[in-house]
């Protein structure tokens, strides 16, 4: 029965319901109170309320007395609720709770023990007092009051609220925000930026509180949240459709939503940012939205984002995404004019925002507390502001700041205004002068100048493009002209003028120069007499005076004419005026020697007069010294000379191209020795001549004449030599003087270059001889050389160049030919004739002394061959025969002789070696034996047999090794098919070949038989000489190897019958081979060493 | 011969007609290559949707029934007037908002406004050539500035563009039709007809 669980169940709560009964009984009644929460809202006071029944008890009401501790007398009060409001007590609180029947009898009392642990604190629901929107900056903005009243102490709070959004209220943000109870009521603000445009959809906010009570060690708990609130005007749909945000401006990377609202009935067909489509979120019924990410930067007219709508409609909005302003650059404030302070800077990196988003400047100055907006023309690189000069300010601390909507920042700077003064550009420049020398000056600047001083610098610059800068200082004034002077200009110099300002005692910068202005001086006299000389005439009747015109810095003004005077004991003779451009005259002297005056005049009047004396010295031994070329110049030295006592004069004539020449001079004092002589119209390679006079108390005396070269090169031309003389070993070589002019130099020597070799070799230089001989030849007076131990008979190549400091000249050359050595011929033919005389008649006694038995060794006896039976023939074999003449041929020719033989091979395998020495290993594989084995078989064959070598049947046996005579009449007659014989090139069949046909591949056959014994075993007939002997060419030529004439045989001793060769071929073999074994003198002399 | 035989005024309005018929398509011209540089210095589509944008004088209007030469013509008038004034807005909108240092693309709107403005008093001299009266110019100034978001600035100016080039088309169409008929009756009847 126990196993049944509904049946347990039952019992279970018949139990507990027993236990209940229980005790109320032990209570006393059920209306006894019960579950006692409390509540505090302000830790002051408390909220407890309790459970108790009381259905069945109408008006039953509560007695509750509460005491904190023993000395306090317990506090009642009565109630008819369930709950009651009591004050909270540190530590625990002692509650009695008394239920009482309509009467006031009391029914059941409870006594409950309440430690603070159990009192919970929450706070009152806060109320939001105000929530405004900026749509603009998608900012919620909040209001509420903290009650901080209700806490008599500072407490710390914390705030929870709530933002919904959409119909649905989806939580967008649940924010923390803590604050400070300071016992009085506060008005807390809070604001929160959307991501999305708050027209896009509905916004709701809602806040709860916490209090952080330290002290309190019961639970605290959050308050109850606060109503919800709206955001107000967006609350319901838009009138019309639109985009949002409307142009709005956002950074470069931003992420932004843009939503598109709409009427009822309309839909959205798509939605774009720029070109691009994105895909829709939908906010609510009635908007929806796209998020664009990262945006980059737009164009001046901002990017386009609009929606289609359905049916039809268009909404569209624009978004300028740019930077913040960069931290202006460069800053500087100077002023112009103390009127103005110009600050200037540079705008660092563009925003991309034009017109009202563009950047604002404004500039501060923080001690008058001015500012000023700046107007800067976006374009420039450069932006300028200008802020007013404060009287009594010198010093200013300007703050730049840069806004648009997307930032700000700012640049600082401190000045004090006098030391940053960079003027205006002078103007109204002017220059003005009435003498030789000074000039004036003036100009204007504009500002306010007083409390400074100026410094100017004036720049001048001469014709000559010299540049002169002139400081001047000056005190300041107020919208002045400034004026200066200038000094110490030349004469008749024309000068352009500048001049530029800066503040005198704290330089700043100077400002822009002004407008040059030309100016020319006034002429003055000339400041020197002009350089002058003299020369008699040869019978020295006249006088020729020459002078130098005077520079322009020493004419001082337009030289208009020299004044020319002759004069005797301060007595003026004769006087002319010489107009420009002459810088000549003659005067007659008429025998008489004057002192000569030259002036020259200008506008402004004569020069002091230059002074010559006409007379000249006599001068012995007259001697020519050279120059020494510098490179640039001619270094002159002579000696001192202690009576010259006022100076010495160098003079030359000049001439260039074909002008006549020109007279110059120069002179020196008296001290002078030396001098380096410079001219423009010195040339490198020329030579000058000058003549060095001394200036004596009575006259000028010749001293000394000069030659030089400002630069001494090599000589022009080569000297012009000749062979004088040819011997068979000497040649005498003579030459000629280079002209002067051709010299370029001072000479210096001669090189006499000397070397072995004909006329048509190709070397064209001497430097390409080996074997040169080249003598240096350095005295000048000697024209002829003769060269020694020459080779007779012998072509030399001789060649001359002559030199100077600058370098050697050029060549010059000829080939002579030594005469031949007769002496020497006659020597070489006398004696090897004498030897051979000698040998030639050692050998006769010799040969005589051993006559017998040179005999018997060379010459035996040959015994009789009729008598030999070894050659007696039978008569079948040559019938009509009537003697046994072995070797005559007629009447009875053999057609053909066949030696028959057993081993018949041995005339292919020959053939076979000769053409392939692979054959030679191959032999004794078929067991036979070319030397030893085998009998030779020669088979003399009046006729040519060939065989094509292109298939030697080497182990081919040949049937018949009988020798076949042929008939001698189809000897020429080819047995082959004459189709074939154009590509027979080789003769194999042994016997007889015609000594104009052998193949090419015979004489293949010496080079490729290994050995001299192959070539012995050659068959078939041999000239009777060595071939090689015949050949029309040396071996080793081409047209031999290919005429197939190896063995070509004219004329050889070769007989028909023979059998054998009558000579051997290895005896010529043997015999070496001279192609060309002459001699001669000339290979004599050649093979000679060349020395 | 015929041109021998033509009184001064018909051969005035035969020269005046040309004129405003090449000054059209001048400003045809100009307007279709300044379309191309509106469109891309403004990041518009040149297929987007203009038909909410109003306050454009539009071309293709139905008329009624036939116009005389002198409606047609008033229309034409009042046509360029306005876009005048509009072309001068959009100048005004781009140097103050759109493109502010785009100077060469203002020179652009600026000479077909000066274009305009040309046509426009040509018109008038060919209605006074003709005796018919001018129109007077109607009210609507230009709108306050702000009162346009600058989306709409950039959309109307692109139909200000385009409705202008219809214009310059619909206009070289009736001054050819002017030409004709005063041609063909040796001077232009004050009430004479032809379809719209």
């Amino acid at each position: 029965m126990w196993d049944n669980p509904s049946l347990r169940c039952l019992l279970a709560i018949a139990f507990l319901h027993l236990l209940g009964l229980i005790y109320s009984q032990e209570t006393g009644f059920p209306e006894a109170p019960e579950n006692l929460k409390c509540i505090t809202h302000d830790l002051n006071r408390m909220i407890c309320s309790w459970d108790a029944t009381s259905s069945a008890n109408l008006g039953l009401t509560y007695k509750i007395c509460y005491t904190n501790s023993e000395p306090f007398s317990p506090v009642c009060i009565e109630t008819e609720g369930k709950r009651a409001d009591i004050p909270v007590t540190i530590g625990s609180t002692n509650i009695q709770i008394t239920t009482l029947n309509a009467s006031g009898t009391p029914l059941a009392t409870e006594t409950f023990v309440l430690p603070e642990e159990n009192v919970s604190l929450i706070p009152l629901t806060p109320q939001i007092l105000n929530l405004s929107a900026d749509f603009s900056t998608y900012t919620l903005y909040l209001k509420w009051n903290d009650s901080g009243s209700v806490f008599q102490y500072e407490l710390d709070a914390s705030w929870q609220i709530q933002i919904l959004h959409k119909e649905t209220l989806e939580t967008v943000a649940l924010i923390n925000y803590d604050s400070k109870l300071t016992g009085k009521d506060s008005i807390l603000s809070w604001d929160w930026t959307s991501d999305i445009p708050l027209e896009c959809t509905s916004y709701y906010v809602k806040i709860r509180c916490y209090i952080n009570e330290p002290y309190f060690t019961g639970r605290k708990e959050w308050s109850e949240w606060s109503p919800i609130r709206t955001v107000p005007e967006k609350d319901t749909k838009p009138n019309s459709p639109m985009v949002f945000p409307q142009d709005k401006v956002v950074l470069v990377g931003s992420n932004v939503t843009f939503c598109c609202l709409y009427n009822e009935g309309e839909s959205i067909k798509f939605m774009k940012y720029g070109s691009k489509s994105y895909p829709l979120l939908r906010l609510n019924k009635w908007s929806s939205a796209i998020k664009v990410q990262n945006v980059s930067a737009s164009i001046s007219s901002g990017t386009n984002v609009w929606c289609l709508l359905e049916p039809d409609g268009l909404e569209g909005t624009v978004l300028f995404v740019g930077y913040a302003p960069d931290t202006p650059q460069n800053l500087s404030c100077e002023t112009h004019t103390f009127i103005n302070i110009t600050c200037s800077w540079k705008p660092g990196r563009a925003t991309e925002l034009y017109t009202q988003r563009q950047t604002k400047y404004i500039l501060f100055e923080r001690i008058s507390k001015e500012n000023v907006t700046c107007e800067v023309d976006e374009l420039k690189p450069e932006h300028h502001c200008n802020f007013s000069v404060h009287a009594n300010q010198k010093i200013y601390n300007f703050t730049l700041g840069a806004s648009n909507p997307l930032g700000q920042a700012e640049s600082s700077l401190l000045i004090d205004v006098t030391q940053r003064v960079h003027l205006e550009t002078p103007d109204k420049f002017t220059v003005s002068t009435n003498s030789s020398t000074n000039a004036h000056l003036s100009w204007y600047i504009p500002g306010n100048f007083i409390q400074i001083r100026l410094l100017c610098q004036i720049e001048i610059n001469n014709s000559n493009s010299e540049q002169q800068l002139q400081s001047v200082s000056m005190a300041g004034a107020e919208n002045s002209n400034y004026r200066a002077w200038v000094d110490a200009l030349h004469p008749y110099a024309t000068y352009t003028f500048r001049v530029r300002c800066s503040a005198s005692e704290h330089f700043w910068r100077w400002s822009e120069w002004s407008e040059g202005k030309k100016l020319t001086t006034l002429e003055a006299p000339p400041a020197r007499g002009p350089d002058i000389w003299r020369e008699r005439s040869p019978v020295g009747e006249t006088l020729t005076v020459f002078w130098k015109p005077l520079l322009l810095s020493e004419a001082n003004g337009i030289i208009l004419s020299h004044e020319v005077s002759c004069y005797s004991r301060e007595i003026m003779l004769k006087a002319h005026e010489v107009p420009v451009p002459l810088n000549s005259t003659e005067i007659k002297l008429g025998g008489n020697d004057c002192l000569i005056s030259v002036v020259a005049k200008n506008r402004a009047g004569s020069s002091p007069p230059s002074r010559i004396t006409s007379m000249d010295l006599p001068s012995d031994n007259v001697k020519t010294e050279l120059a020494i070329a510098t490179g640039n110049g001619i270094y002159i030295s002579w000696p001192s000379d202690p009576n010259v006592t006022c100076g010495y004069t160098l003079k030359c004539c000049i001439s260039s191209g074909s002008e006549p020449c020109k007279v110059d001079w120069e002179m020196f004092p008296s001290n002078a020795t030396d001098a380096v002589i410079k001219s423009a119209l010195f040339q490198p390679g020329v030579r000058y001549n000058f003549s060095l006079y001394g200036c004596k108390h009575s006259g000028y005396q010749l001293l000394q004449n000069i030659t030089g070269y400002m630069k001494e090169l090599p000589p022009k031309v080569a000297p012009n030599f000749t062979v004088e003389e040819t011997s068979s070993d000497s040649i005498l070589v003579k030459w000629e003087d280079i002209p002067v002019e051709d010299c370029q130099g001072f000479l210096k020597g001669y090189i006499l270059y000397f070397a072995k070799g004909e006329k048509s070799s190709s070397k064209t230089s001497f430097t390409d001889e080996e074997n040169k001989t080249e003598k240096n030849i350095t005295d000048l007076t000697k024209k002829s050389l003769r060269i020694l131990d020459l080779q007779g008979k012998t072509s030399y190549r001789l060649g001359l160049r002559a030199y100077t400091v600058g370098g050697i000249g050029p060549l010059k050359d000829l080939y002579v030919v030594t005469k031949e050595n007769s002496v020497g011929l006659i020597i070489a033919i006398l004696i090897p004739v004498a030897v051979a005389v000698v040998l030639g008649v050692v050998t006769s006694i010799l040969c005589y002394q051993k006559r017998e038995w040179i005999k018997e060794t060379f010459y035996p006896d040959i015994p009789n061959p009729e008598n030999s039976k070894a050659l007696q023939f039978q008569k079948n074999i040559c019938e009509g025969n009537t003697a046994l003449k072995t070797l005559e041929m007629n009447p009875c020719t053999p057609n053909c002789v066949e030696v028959v033989e057993t081993q018949s091979t041995v005339l292919k395998i020959e053939d076979t070696e000769i053409i392939s020495p692979v054959a030679d290993s191959e032999l004794p594989e078929d067991g036979s034996d070319p030397e030893t084995g085998s009998h030779v078989v020669v088979s003399y064959c009046p006729p040519i047999i060939e065989e094509e070598i292109s298939s030697p049947p080497i182990d081919e046996p040949v049937g018949s090794s009988q020798v076949i005579y042929i008939d001698i009449q189809s000897m020429y007659q080819p047995q082959v098919n004459p189709e074939e014989e154009p590509e027979i090139n080789f003769v194999t069949t042994a016997g007889y070949k015609p000594q104009m046909q052998l193949p090419i591949n015979a004489m293949k056959m010496e080079s490729h038989s290994p050995t001299e014994e192959d070539l012995d075993k050659t068959v078939g007939y041999r000239p009777q000489a060595n071939t090689n002997v015949w050949k029309l060419d040396s071996p080793d030529s081409p047209i031999s190897i290919q005429s197939n004439n190896e063995n070509g045989s004219f004329g050889s001793p070769c007989s028909i019958n023979s059998r054998q060769f009558l000579i051997p071929p290895k005896d010529y073999e043997d015999s070496p081979t001279h192609n060309n074994t002459g001699w001669s003198f000339t290979n004599f002399f050649q093979n000679k060493p060349n020395d | 011969m015929a041109s021998a035989e033509q009184s001064p005024v018909p051969l005035q309005h035969h020269n005046l007609c040309s004129r405003i018929i090449l000054l059209a398509r001048k400003i045809r011209s100009d307007v279709a290559s300044l379309l191309e540089s509106y469109v891309e210095r403004q990041g518009l589509d040149r297929t987007i949707s203009l038909d909410s944008v109003d306050g454009v004088p539009v071309a293709a209007v139905e008329q009624g029934g036939e116009l005389t030469v002198a409606e047609q013509l008033g229309a034409n008038l009042q046509a360029y007037r306005a876009f005048q004034a509009l072309l001068g807005e959009v100048l005004e909108e781009q140097r103050s908002h759109l493109t502010p240092l785009d100077t060469d693309f203002h020179a652009s709107i600026q000479a077909v406004l000066l274009q305009v403005a040309a046509l426009a008093y040509q018109l008038e001299e060919l209605l006074a050539l003709l005796g018919h009266s001018r129109p007077a110019w109607e009210a609507a100034g230009p709108e306050a500035p702000g009162r346009h978001s600058l989306f709409e600035m950039k959309l109307r100016g692109l139909k200000v563009l385009q409705e202008l080039a219809h214009w310059t088309v619909r206009s070289v169409r009736d001054l050819r039709q002017v030409a004709m008929h005063s041609q063909g009756s040796g001077t232009a009847a004050p009430d004479s007809q032809f379809s719209a």
